[in-house]
């Protein structure tokens, strides 16, 4: 077997190939909401991406009909109803392959999944890998409630060991994903995380994913007030846990020092947090007190290295069990090559070496090799 | 669209509609709490919660108390959008027009 | 010194090359193949091959054989027995002596029988020593036993390569034996050399020069004295082409994507037997194919019913096992009403069954392997060159009708070769993609009573295709998915009154294709059969084979071949009430005839084998014979033309 340098389209945005609203036209939220009722629980997380996104869109600039949202099955797979765009409701865990042949047969589509933690990383495991490794130009975003919730409340793949639900009244077994690890694992050209009740940083989250040309792969924290409400309260400062929210999120800025915790800007810390992340001497990254080290030991996030090393270090500091520290933002934002980019191109390369009608050449083609006439 | 709070809650603020919103989008004025509308998501979760039924969903006023889906946006002009009330601290005033309606004695909370 | 020749004309010859799998059978039998076809036979080739890639050599289980039954007149099958059988190791002579007739002859490599080879094939003795002997196991049949290995090492000496690889010209050393027996043109094969290892001009010089070795040895040596002559059939006029069903089927696909003008989109994981035409679509960027080797079957699918939904022609290809795992994404382009083409290159099952065998037992799949009510149109091609026409059918129904349509083709037609008439481009059908660009429905809030709003579930009133409105035209934006939709509106709709309404709109929707189909071809001779023989796909030709050896024997049967399995052609019913008997021959134990009583309340009777083989045309001659005579209250002798014959004297098949 041979390899073969392919074609490198040049490296573009996520959106230049998709027609913009022509100039002096403004585009607001309401042109896309549908006319759809919303279906979700009071209180449901996924109400607050909704409006984050409808609100986002119409900042796209692009034509609302080149829009597509693809989900799968799951309270969050109704996205798409809810918005005047084009979009597919489709089966379980199939969003990504059905995105794929979407945004593969066409380069003039902004193309979003929407999918849940059970939808994307359990029946739908597969095609997500998939998708990230081979780079299609689309956004997965991935409403991660840790439960099913749909289905009345089983343990998700990113529910914590131990817990109790309908499925497993004495404990679930079953190690959960950080989802984020995962996609990094799967060498994805872009990962977040973000919160739903967190409307700006959702939406400088998915500005960015929209931009990235290839597979954005964002993590949106999403509590369920029904089956597995508080999952979040910490990293919100919310119930039980009003104050820990300082503690509790990371956050991650392209070419900042990491810190968190307390910021007293006027204090001897110069509005870094209280606690910083460095490299240990294993390699490993650790959480330490910023007043302890010098503030150039500090980790700067590079969320453009090209080794994701870093990035999975970093996404490991994220809480197992009940999620009381988690780092937040882009891990990770490098330029890879489009599966869908360089499929176009070898079709349009194949074209282009070839005239004639297409009938003259499959006329061409069927009479190729041994004939014989009969007369 | 968005919830809108309305007269009942006027001398009340029970509050468990501010626990109850998942984007903290309930803020408190002097004499009532207000629903930002900007930041409201139309959840739902607060109006189910509310010992008196203060809160409405935008299309459900009467005709009496459309006034108060102005008198709520109206409650931000100066206050803006901050992003969450726990990023804003408990107002000392309230829209005019809640500012001059009747005070009532804690006795006529409907339960 | 020159020999003696004689040359014996033959209406017919079946040959099988057989040998290990690393002998190249399968290349040695396509290149006789191409021989005969440029020549003007007639012919029908079988290739059989084991599951393994290289199963361990020398073995039963690793033997690769190659059919091919070519003739001067019309034929339909690859034939039951082979009249030649070349053997290139032992156990390729034990694997298929079996099904030799009385009188066969038989090449076989002498070199190849040595202890160790005869004992991997379970040999206790080598029987080429007991030639001539009171208890020789071959003394049915004619033996020549050849020293192809140490002949073809000597021919190609010049060339200086290993005895290892020097040996490996054998099969076309063998070749060239076979194309002077049966005065078959050496040129095809002489260019398909050169140009295959143009790059390896030592491999080149000694393929050829062992190809030419075979030739002469023919022509030289005193074992073979007789040279066979088989005319060139009558054919209808036209340009001939030999071609696989695969490769016939990817062409269909590539042709259906010229004549709709819509770019086609596969989206496939590799499978036996499907995966060539995954192979052949990659090579056809330059018509717009873009095709995705994708993670899994469901993948394959999924992104073909993308593609479709963003407006290309979807296609997802597989076989029985990938159809299981795709049966939710069909039901999905049910529900969603898009275009999409599912190929079904059957093999044996259940489960991973016999993956490089043919069998026909998945009718009832693509007719129910869905949850629901999901009707999906089946249509099935009835030969290797059938199978490009049946593409091309199977995408004007499902681009028409904006549906899934199942193309079930099976592993004989997927490998199997015959001569094809070459069609023209522009007498195929012209398909209409028709897609949706304006509102086509009046809101109350419409100020002109013009459509100011998209349904993309309003019905065209003939052929209840919905709408197909691809993203990127403006106003038509829609969502769709696999929640039942309120009719016409098709927002999601739980009321139990509209999904009886929409279940049943879906199946008249198919039900419909059945007015857009042409009559059904009665094969009735005299006019006077009471028994009809129905079959459908890859049976066409043993079924018409049985049925010409039954009418040779002087009795009347009728044939009717049925191309669309779903929805059966309007006239099938009235077909099927004017026979006495019915008899349905399938390579399943009786889907076809399970679907007919079901449907027309008719006494089939079938007839079923599941060897992993195409039907044997004797065999079921004997059946539609007995038949024949229950209906027509006599008794029935088909002689020559049954079971009993020893090899037929005439076109038997």
């Amino acid at each position: 077997m041979s390899t073969i340098d392919l074609p490198l389209p040049g490296a573009r945005t996520g959106t230049e190939l998709i027609p913009a609203v022509d100039e002096g036209v403004t585009q607001t939220g309401k042109d896309f909401t549908s006319d759809q009722e919303v279906r979700w629980c009071p209180g449901c997380g996924d109400y607050a991406v909704l409006k984050a996104v409808q609100g986002f869109l119409p900042d796209l600039g692009l034509r609302r009909e080149n829009i597509v949202f693809v989900s799968g099955i799951g309270c969050s797979s109704r996205f798409p109803y809810y918005l005047d765009t084009y979009g597919m409701h489709s089966i379980h865990g199939r969003a990504p392959s059905i995105a794929t042949g979407i945004a593969t047969a066409r380069e003039d589509l902004s193309v979003w999944v929407v999918t849940g933690d059970g939808d994307a990383l359990s029946i739908g495991g597969n095609h997500l890998i998939h998708a990230l490794r081979r780079n299609v130009n689309m956004t997965i975003l991935l409403f991660n409630n840790r439960i099913y919730g749909l289905t009345k409340g089983q343990y998700s793949p990113t529910s914590e060991v131990g817990k109790v639900t309908k499925s497993t009244p004495v404990g679930s077994l079953d190690h959960p994903f950080n989802p984020v690890s995962l996609a990094l694992g799967a060498e994805a050209s872009f990962v977040a995380r973000t919160i739903d009740s967190d409307r700006k940083h959702l939406t400088a989250v998915l500005s960015a994913a929209a931009a990235h040309r290839g597979t954005s792969f964002v993590e949106i924290y999403q509590n369920c007030p029904i089956f597995n409400d508080g999952a979040f309260d910490a990293i919100k400062g919310m119930g039980d846990h009003k104050g820990e929210k300082d503690y509790a999120i990371i956050p991650l800025n392209h070419g900042e020092p990491i810190t968190f915790g307390v910021r007293d800007e006027a204090g001897p810390l110069n509005g870094l947090g209280d606690k910083a992340l460095v490299r240990s001497a294993s390699g490993n990254i650790e959480v330490v007190d910023t007043a302890d080290i010098s503030t150039e030991a500090i980790l700067v996030h590079d969320a453009h290295d090209p080794d994701p090393s870093t990035a999975f270090a970093i996404s490991r500091l994220t809480a197992a069990d009940y999620l009381n520290r988690s780092p937040i933002g882009i891990f990770r934002q490098v330029e890879r090559p489009t599966y869908d980019d360089q499929a176009r191109a070898q079709v349009s390369d194949a074209a282009a070496k070839v005239s004639g009608s297409a009938e003259d050449r499959l006329t061409a083609l069927i009479n190729a090799g041994d004939t014989w006439t009969i007369d | 669209m968005t919830y809108v709070i309305a007269e009942p809650c006027i001398d009340l603020k029970d509050r468990a509609c501010v626990d109850e919103c998942p984007v903290d989008c309930i803020y408190e004025g002097k004499r009532m709490l207000y629903i930002h509308p900007d930041e409201c998501v139309d959840c739902g979760a607060c109006e189910p919660v509310c010992p008196v039924e203060a809160i409405f969903y935008e299309d459900d006023l009467s005709d009496e108390t459309q006034a108060y889906i102005a008198i709520n946006a109206d409650f931000f002009a100066h206050v803006g959008s901050p992003g969450g009330a726990a990023n804003a601290n408990v107002s000392d005033h309230d829209h005019p027009f809640v500012a001059e309606h009747p005070h009532r004695s804690s006795r006529e909370v409907r339960v | 010194m020159t020999i003696e020749k004689q040359v014996k004309q033959l209406d017919r010859v079946i040959i099988r090359f057989a040998g290990d799998s690393g002998d190249g059978m399968q290349l040695t039998g396509d290149r006789f193949t191409q021989e005969s076809a440029v020549f003007g036979n007639d012919l029908v080739t079988l290739p059989s091959f084991p599951a393994e890639i290289r199963a361990p050599q020398g073995t039963i289980p690793g033997v690769s054989s190659f059919q091919i039954h070519f003739a001067d007149h019309d034929i339909r099958t690859a034939g039951d027995r082979p009249d030649v059988l070349v053997a290139m190791n032992p156990a390729a002579l034990k694997a298929n002596l079996g099904d030799l007739p009385k009188g066969a002859a038989i090449i076989v490599d002498s070199a190849d029988f040595t202890k160790r080879n005869l004992d991997k094939a379970g040999y206790d003795a080598n029987p080429l020593d007991q030639l001539g002997e009171v208890n020789d196991p071959l003394g049915d049949f004619q033996v020549h036993a050849v020293d192809l290995t140490g002949i073809t090492v000597e021919a190609v000496k010049e060339f200086g390569l290993s005895r290892k690889d020097a040996s490996r010209a054998k099969n076309m050393f063998a070749l060239g034996l076979l194309s002077w027996m049966y005065g078959r043109p050496t040129e095809p094969t002489v260019k398909f050399l050169e140009k295959k290892f143009s790059k390896v001009p030592d491999i080149l010089g000694a393929n050829l020069a062992a190809f030419k070795a075979g030739w002469n040895f023919g022509e030289t040596t005193e074992t073979f004295v007789v040279q066979y002559e088989i005319k060139p059939a009558k054919m209808k006029s036209g340009t001939y082409r030999n071609i696989t069903g695969n490769l016939a089927l990817s062409y269909g696909l590539v042709a259906a994507g010229v004549r709709s003008g819509l770019p086609v989109f596969l989206g496939s994981y590799p499978i036996t037997p499907a995966t060539d035409i995954l192979h052949e679509l990659s090579k056809h960027k330059s018509f717009g194919v873009t095709t995705l080797q994708a993670e899994d079957e469901i993948a394959g699918v999924g992104a073909a019913i993308g593609a479709s939904f963003a407006g290309s022609l979807g296609v997802t290809t597989t076989s029985g096992p990938g159809i299981a795992l795709k049966g939710e994404a069909i039901g999905l382009a049910v529900m969603t009403e898009l275009p999409l083409l599912v190929i079904n290159v059957q093999r044996g099952g259940p489960s991973t069954g016999l993956p490089t065998k043919t069998e026909q037992s998945d009718l009832l799949q693509a007719m129910y392997g869905r949850n629901g009510e999901a009707p999906v149109p089946i249509v099935a091609p009835q030969s290797p060159g059938d199978c490009f026409g049946a593409a091309v059918e199977a995408a004007r129904i499902a681009v028409t009708y904006r549906t899934p349509v199942m193309l079930l083709s099976d592993g004989y037609l997927a490998n199997g070769s015959e001569p094809w008439q070459i069609p023209s481009i522009d007498e195929l059908p012209v398909i209409d993609p028709n897609f949706a660009t304006t509102p086509n429905h009046v809101s109350k809030k419409s100020a002109d009573g013009e459509p100011d709003e998209f349904w993309p579930y309003l019905r065209d009133e003939q052929t209840y295709a919905r709408p197909w409105a691809i993203p990127g035209t403006a106003g038509l934006e829609h969502r769709i998915g696999g929640l039942e939709k309120g009719e016409g509106h098709g927002n999601i709709s739980y009321d139990s009154v509209n999904h009886d309404r929409m279940v049943r709109i879906r199946a008249e929707k198919i039900k419909r294709i059945a007015n857009s189909l042409p009559p059904l071809e009665i094969d009735d001779p005299s006019g006077e059969a009471k028994v009809l023989v129905i079959g459908w796909g890859s049976t066409y030709g043993p079924i018409g084979a049985a049925c010409r050896r039954v009418r040779r024997a002087g009795y009347n049967v009728a044939q009717v071949h049925l191309r669309h399995l779903n929805p059966f052609p309007n006239d099938l019913g009235a077909i099927l009430k004017k026979y006495d008997k019915v008899l349905v021959p399938e390579m399943n134990l009786g889907q076809l005839s399970k679907m007919l009583r079901a449907e027309y309340l008719v006494d089939a009777i079938g007839y079923n084998h599941v060897y992993g083989l195409p039907l044997k045309a004797a065999e079921l001659a004997e059946a539609v014979g007995a038949l024949v005579g229950e209906a027509e209250g006599k008794d029935v002798d088909l002689g020559e033309h049954g079971l009993n014959m020893l090899s037929a004297p005439d076109g038997a098949s």
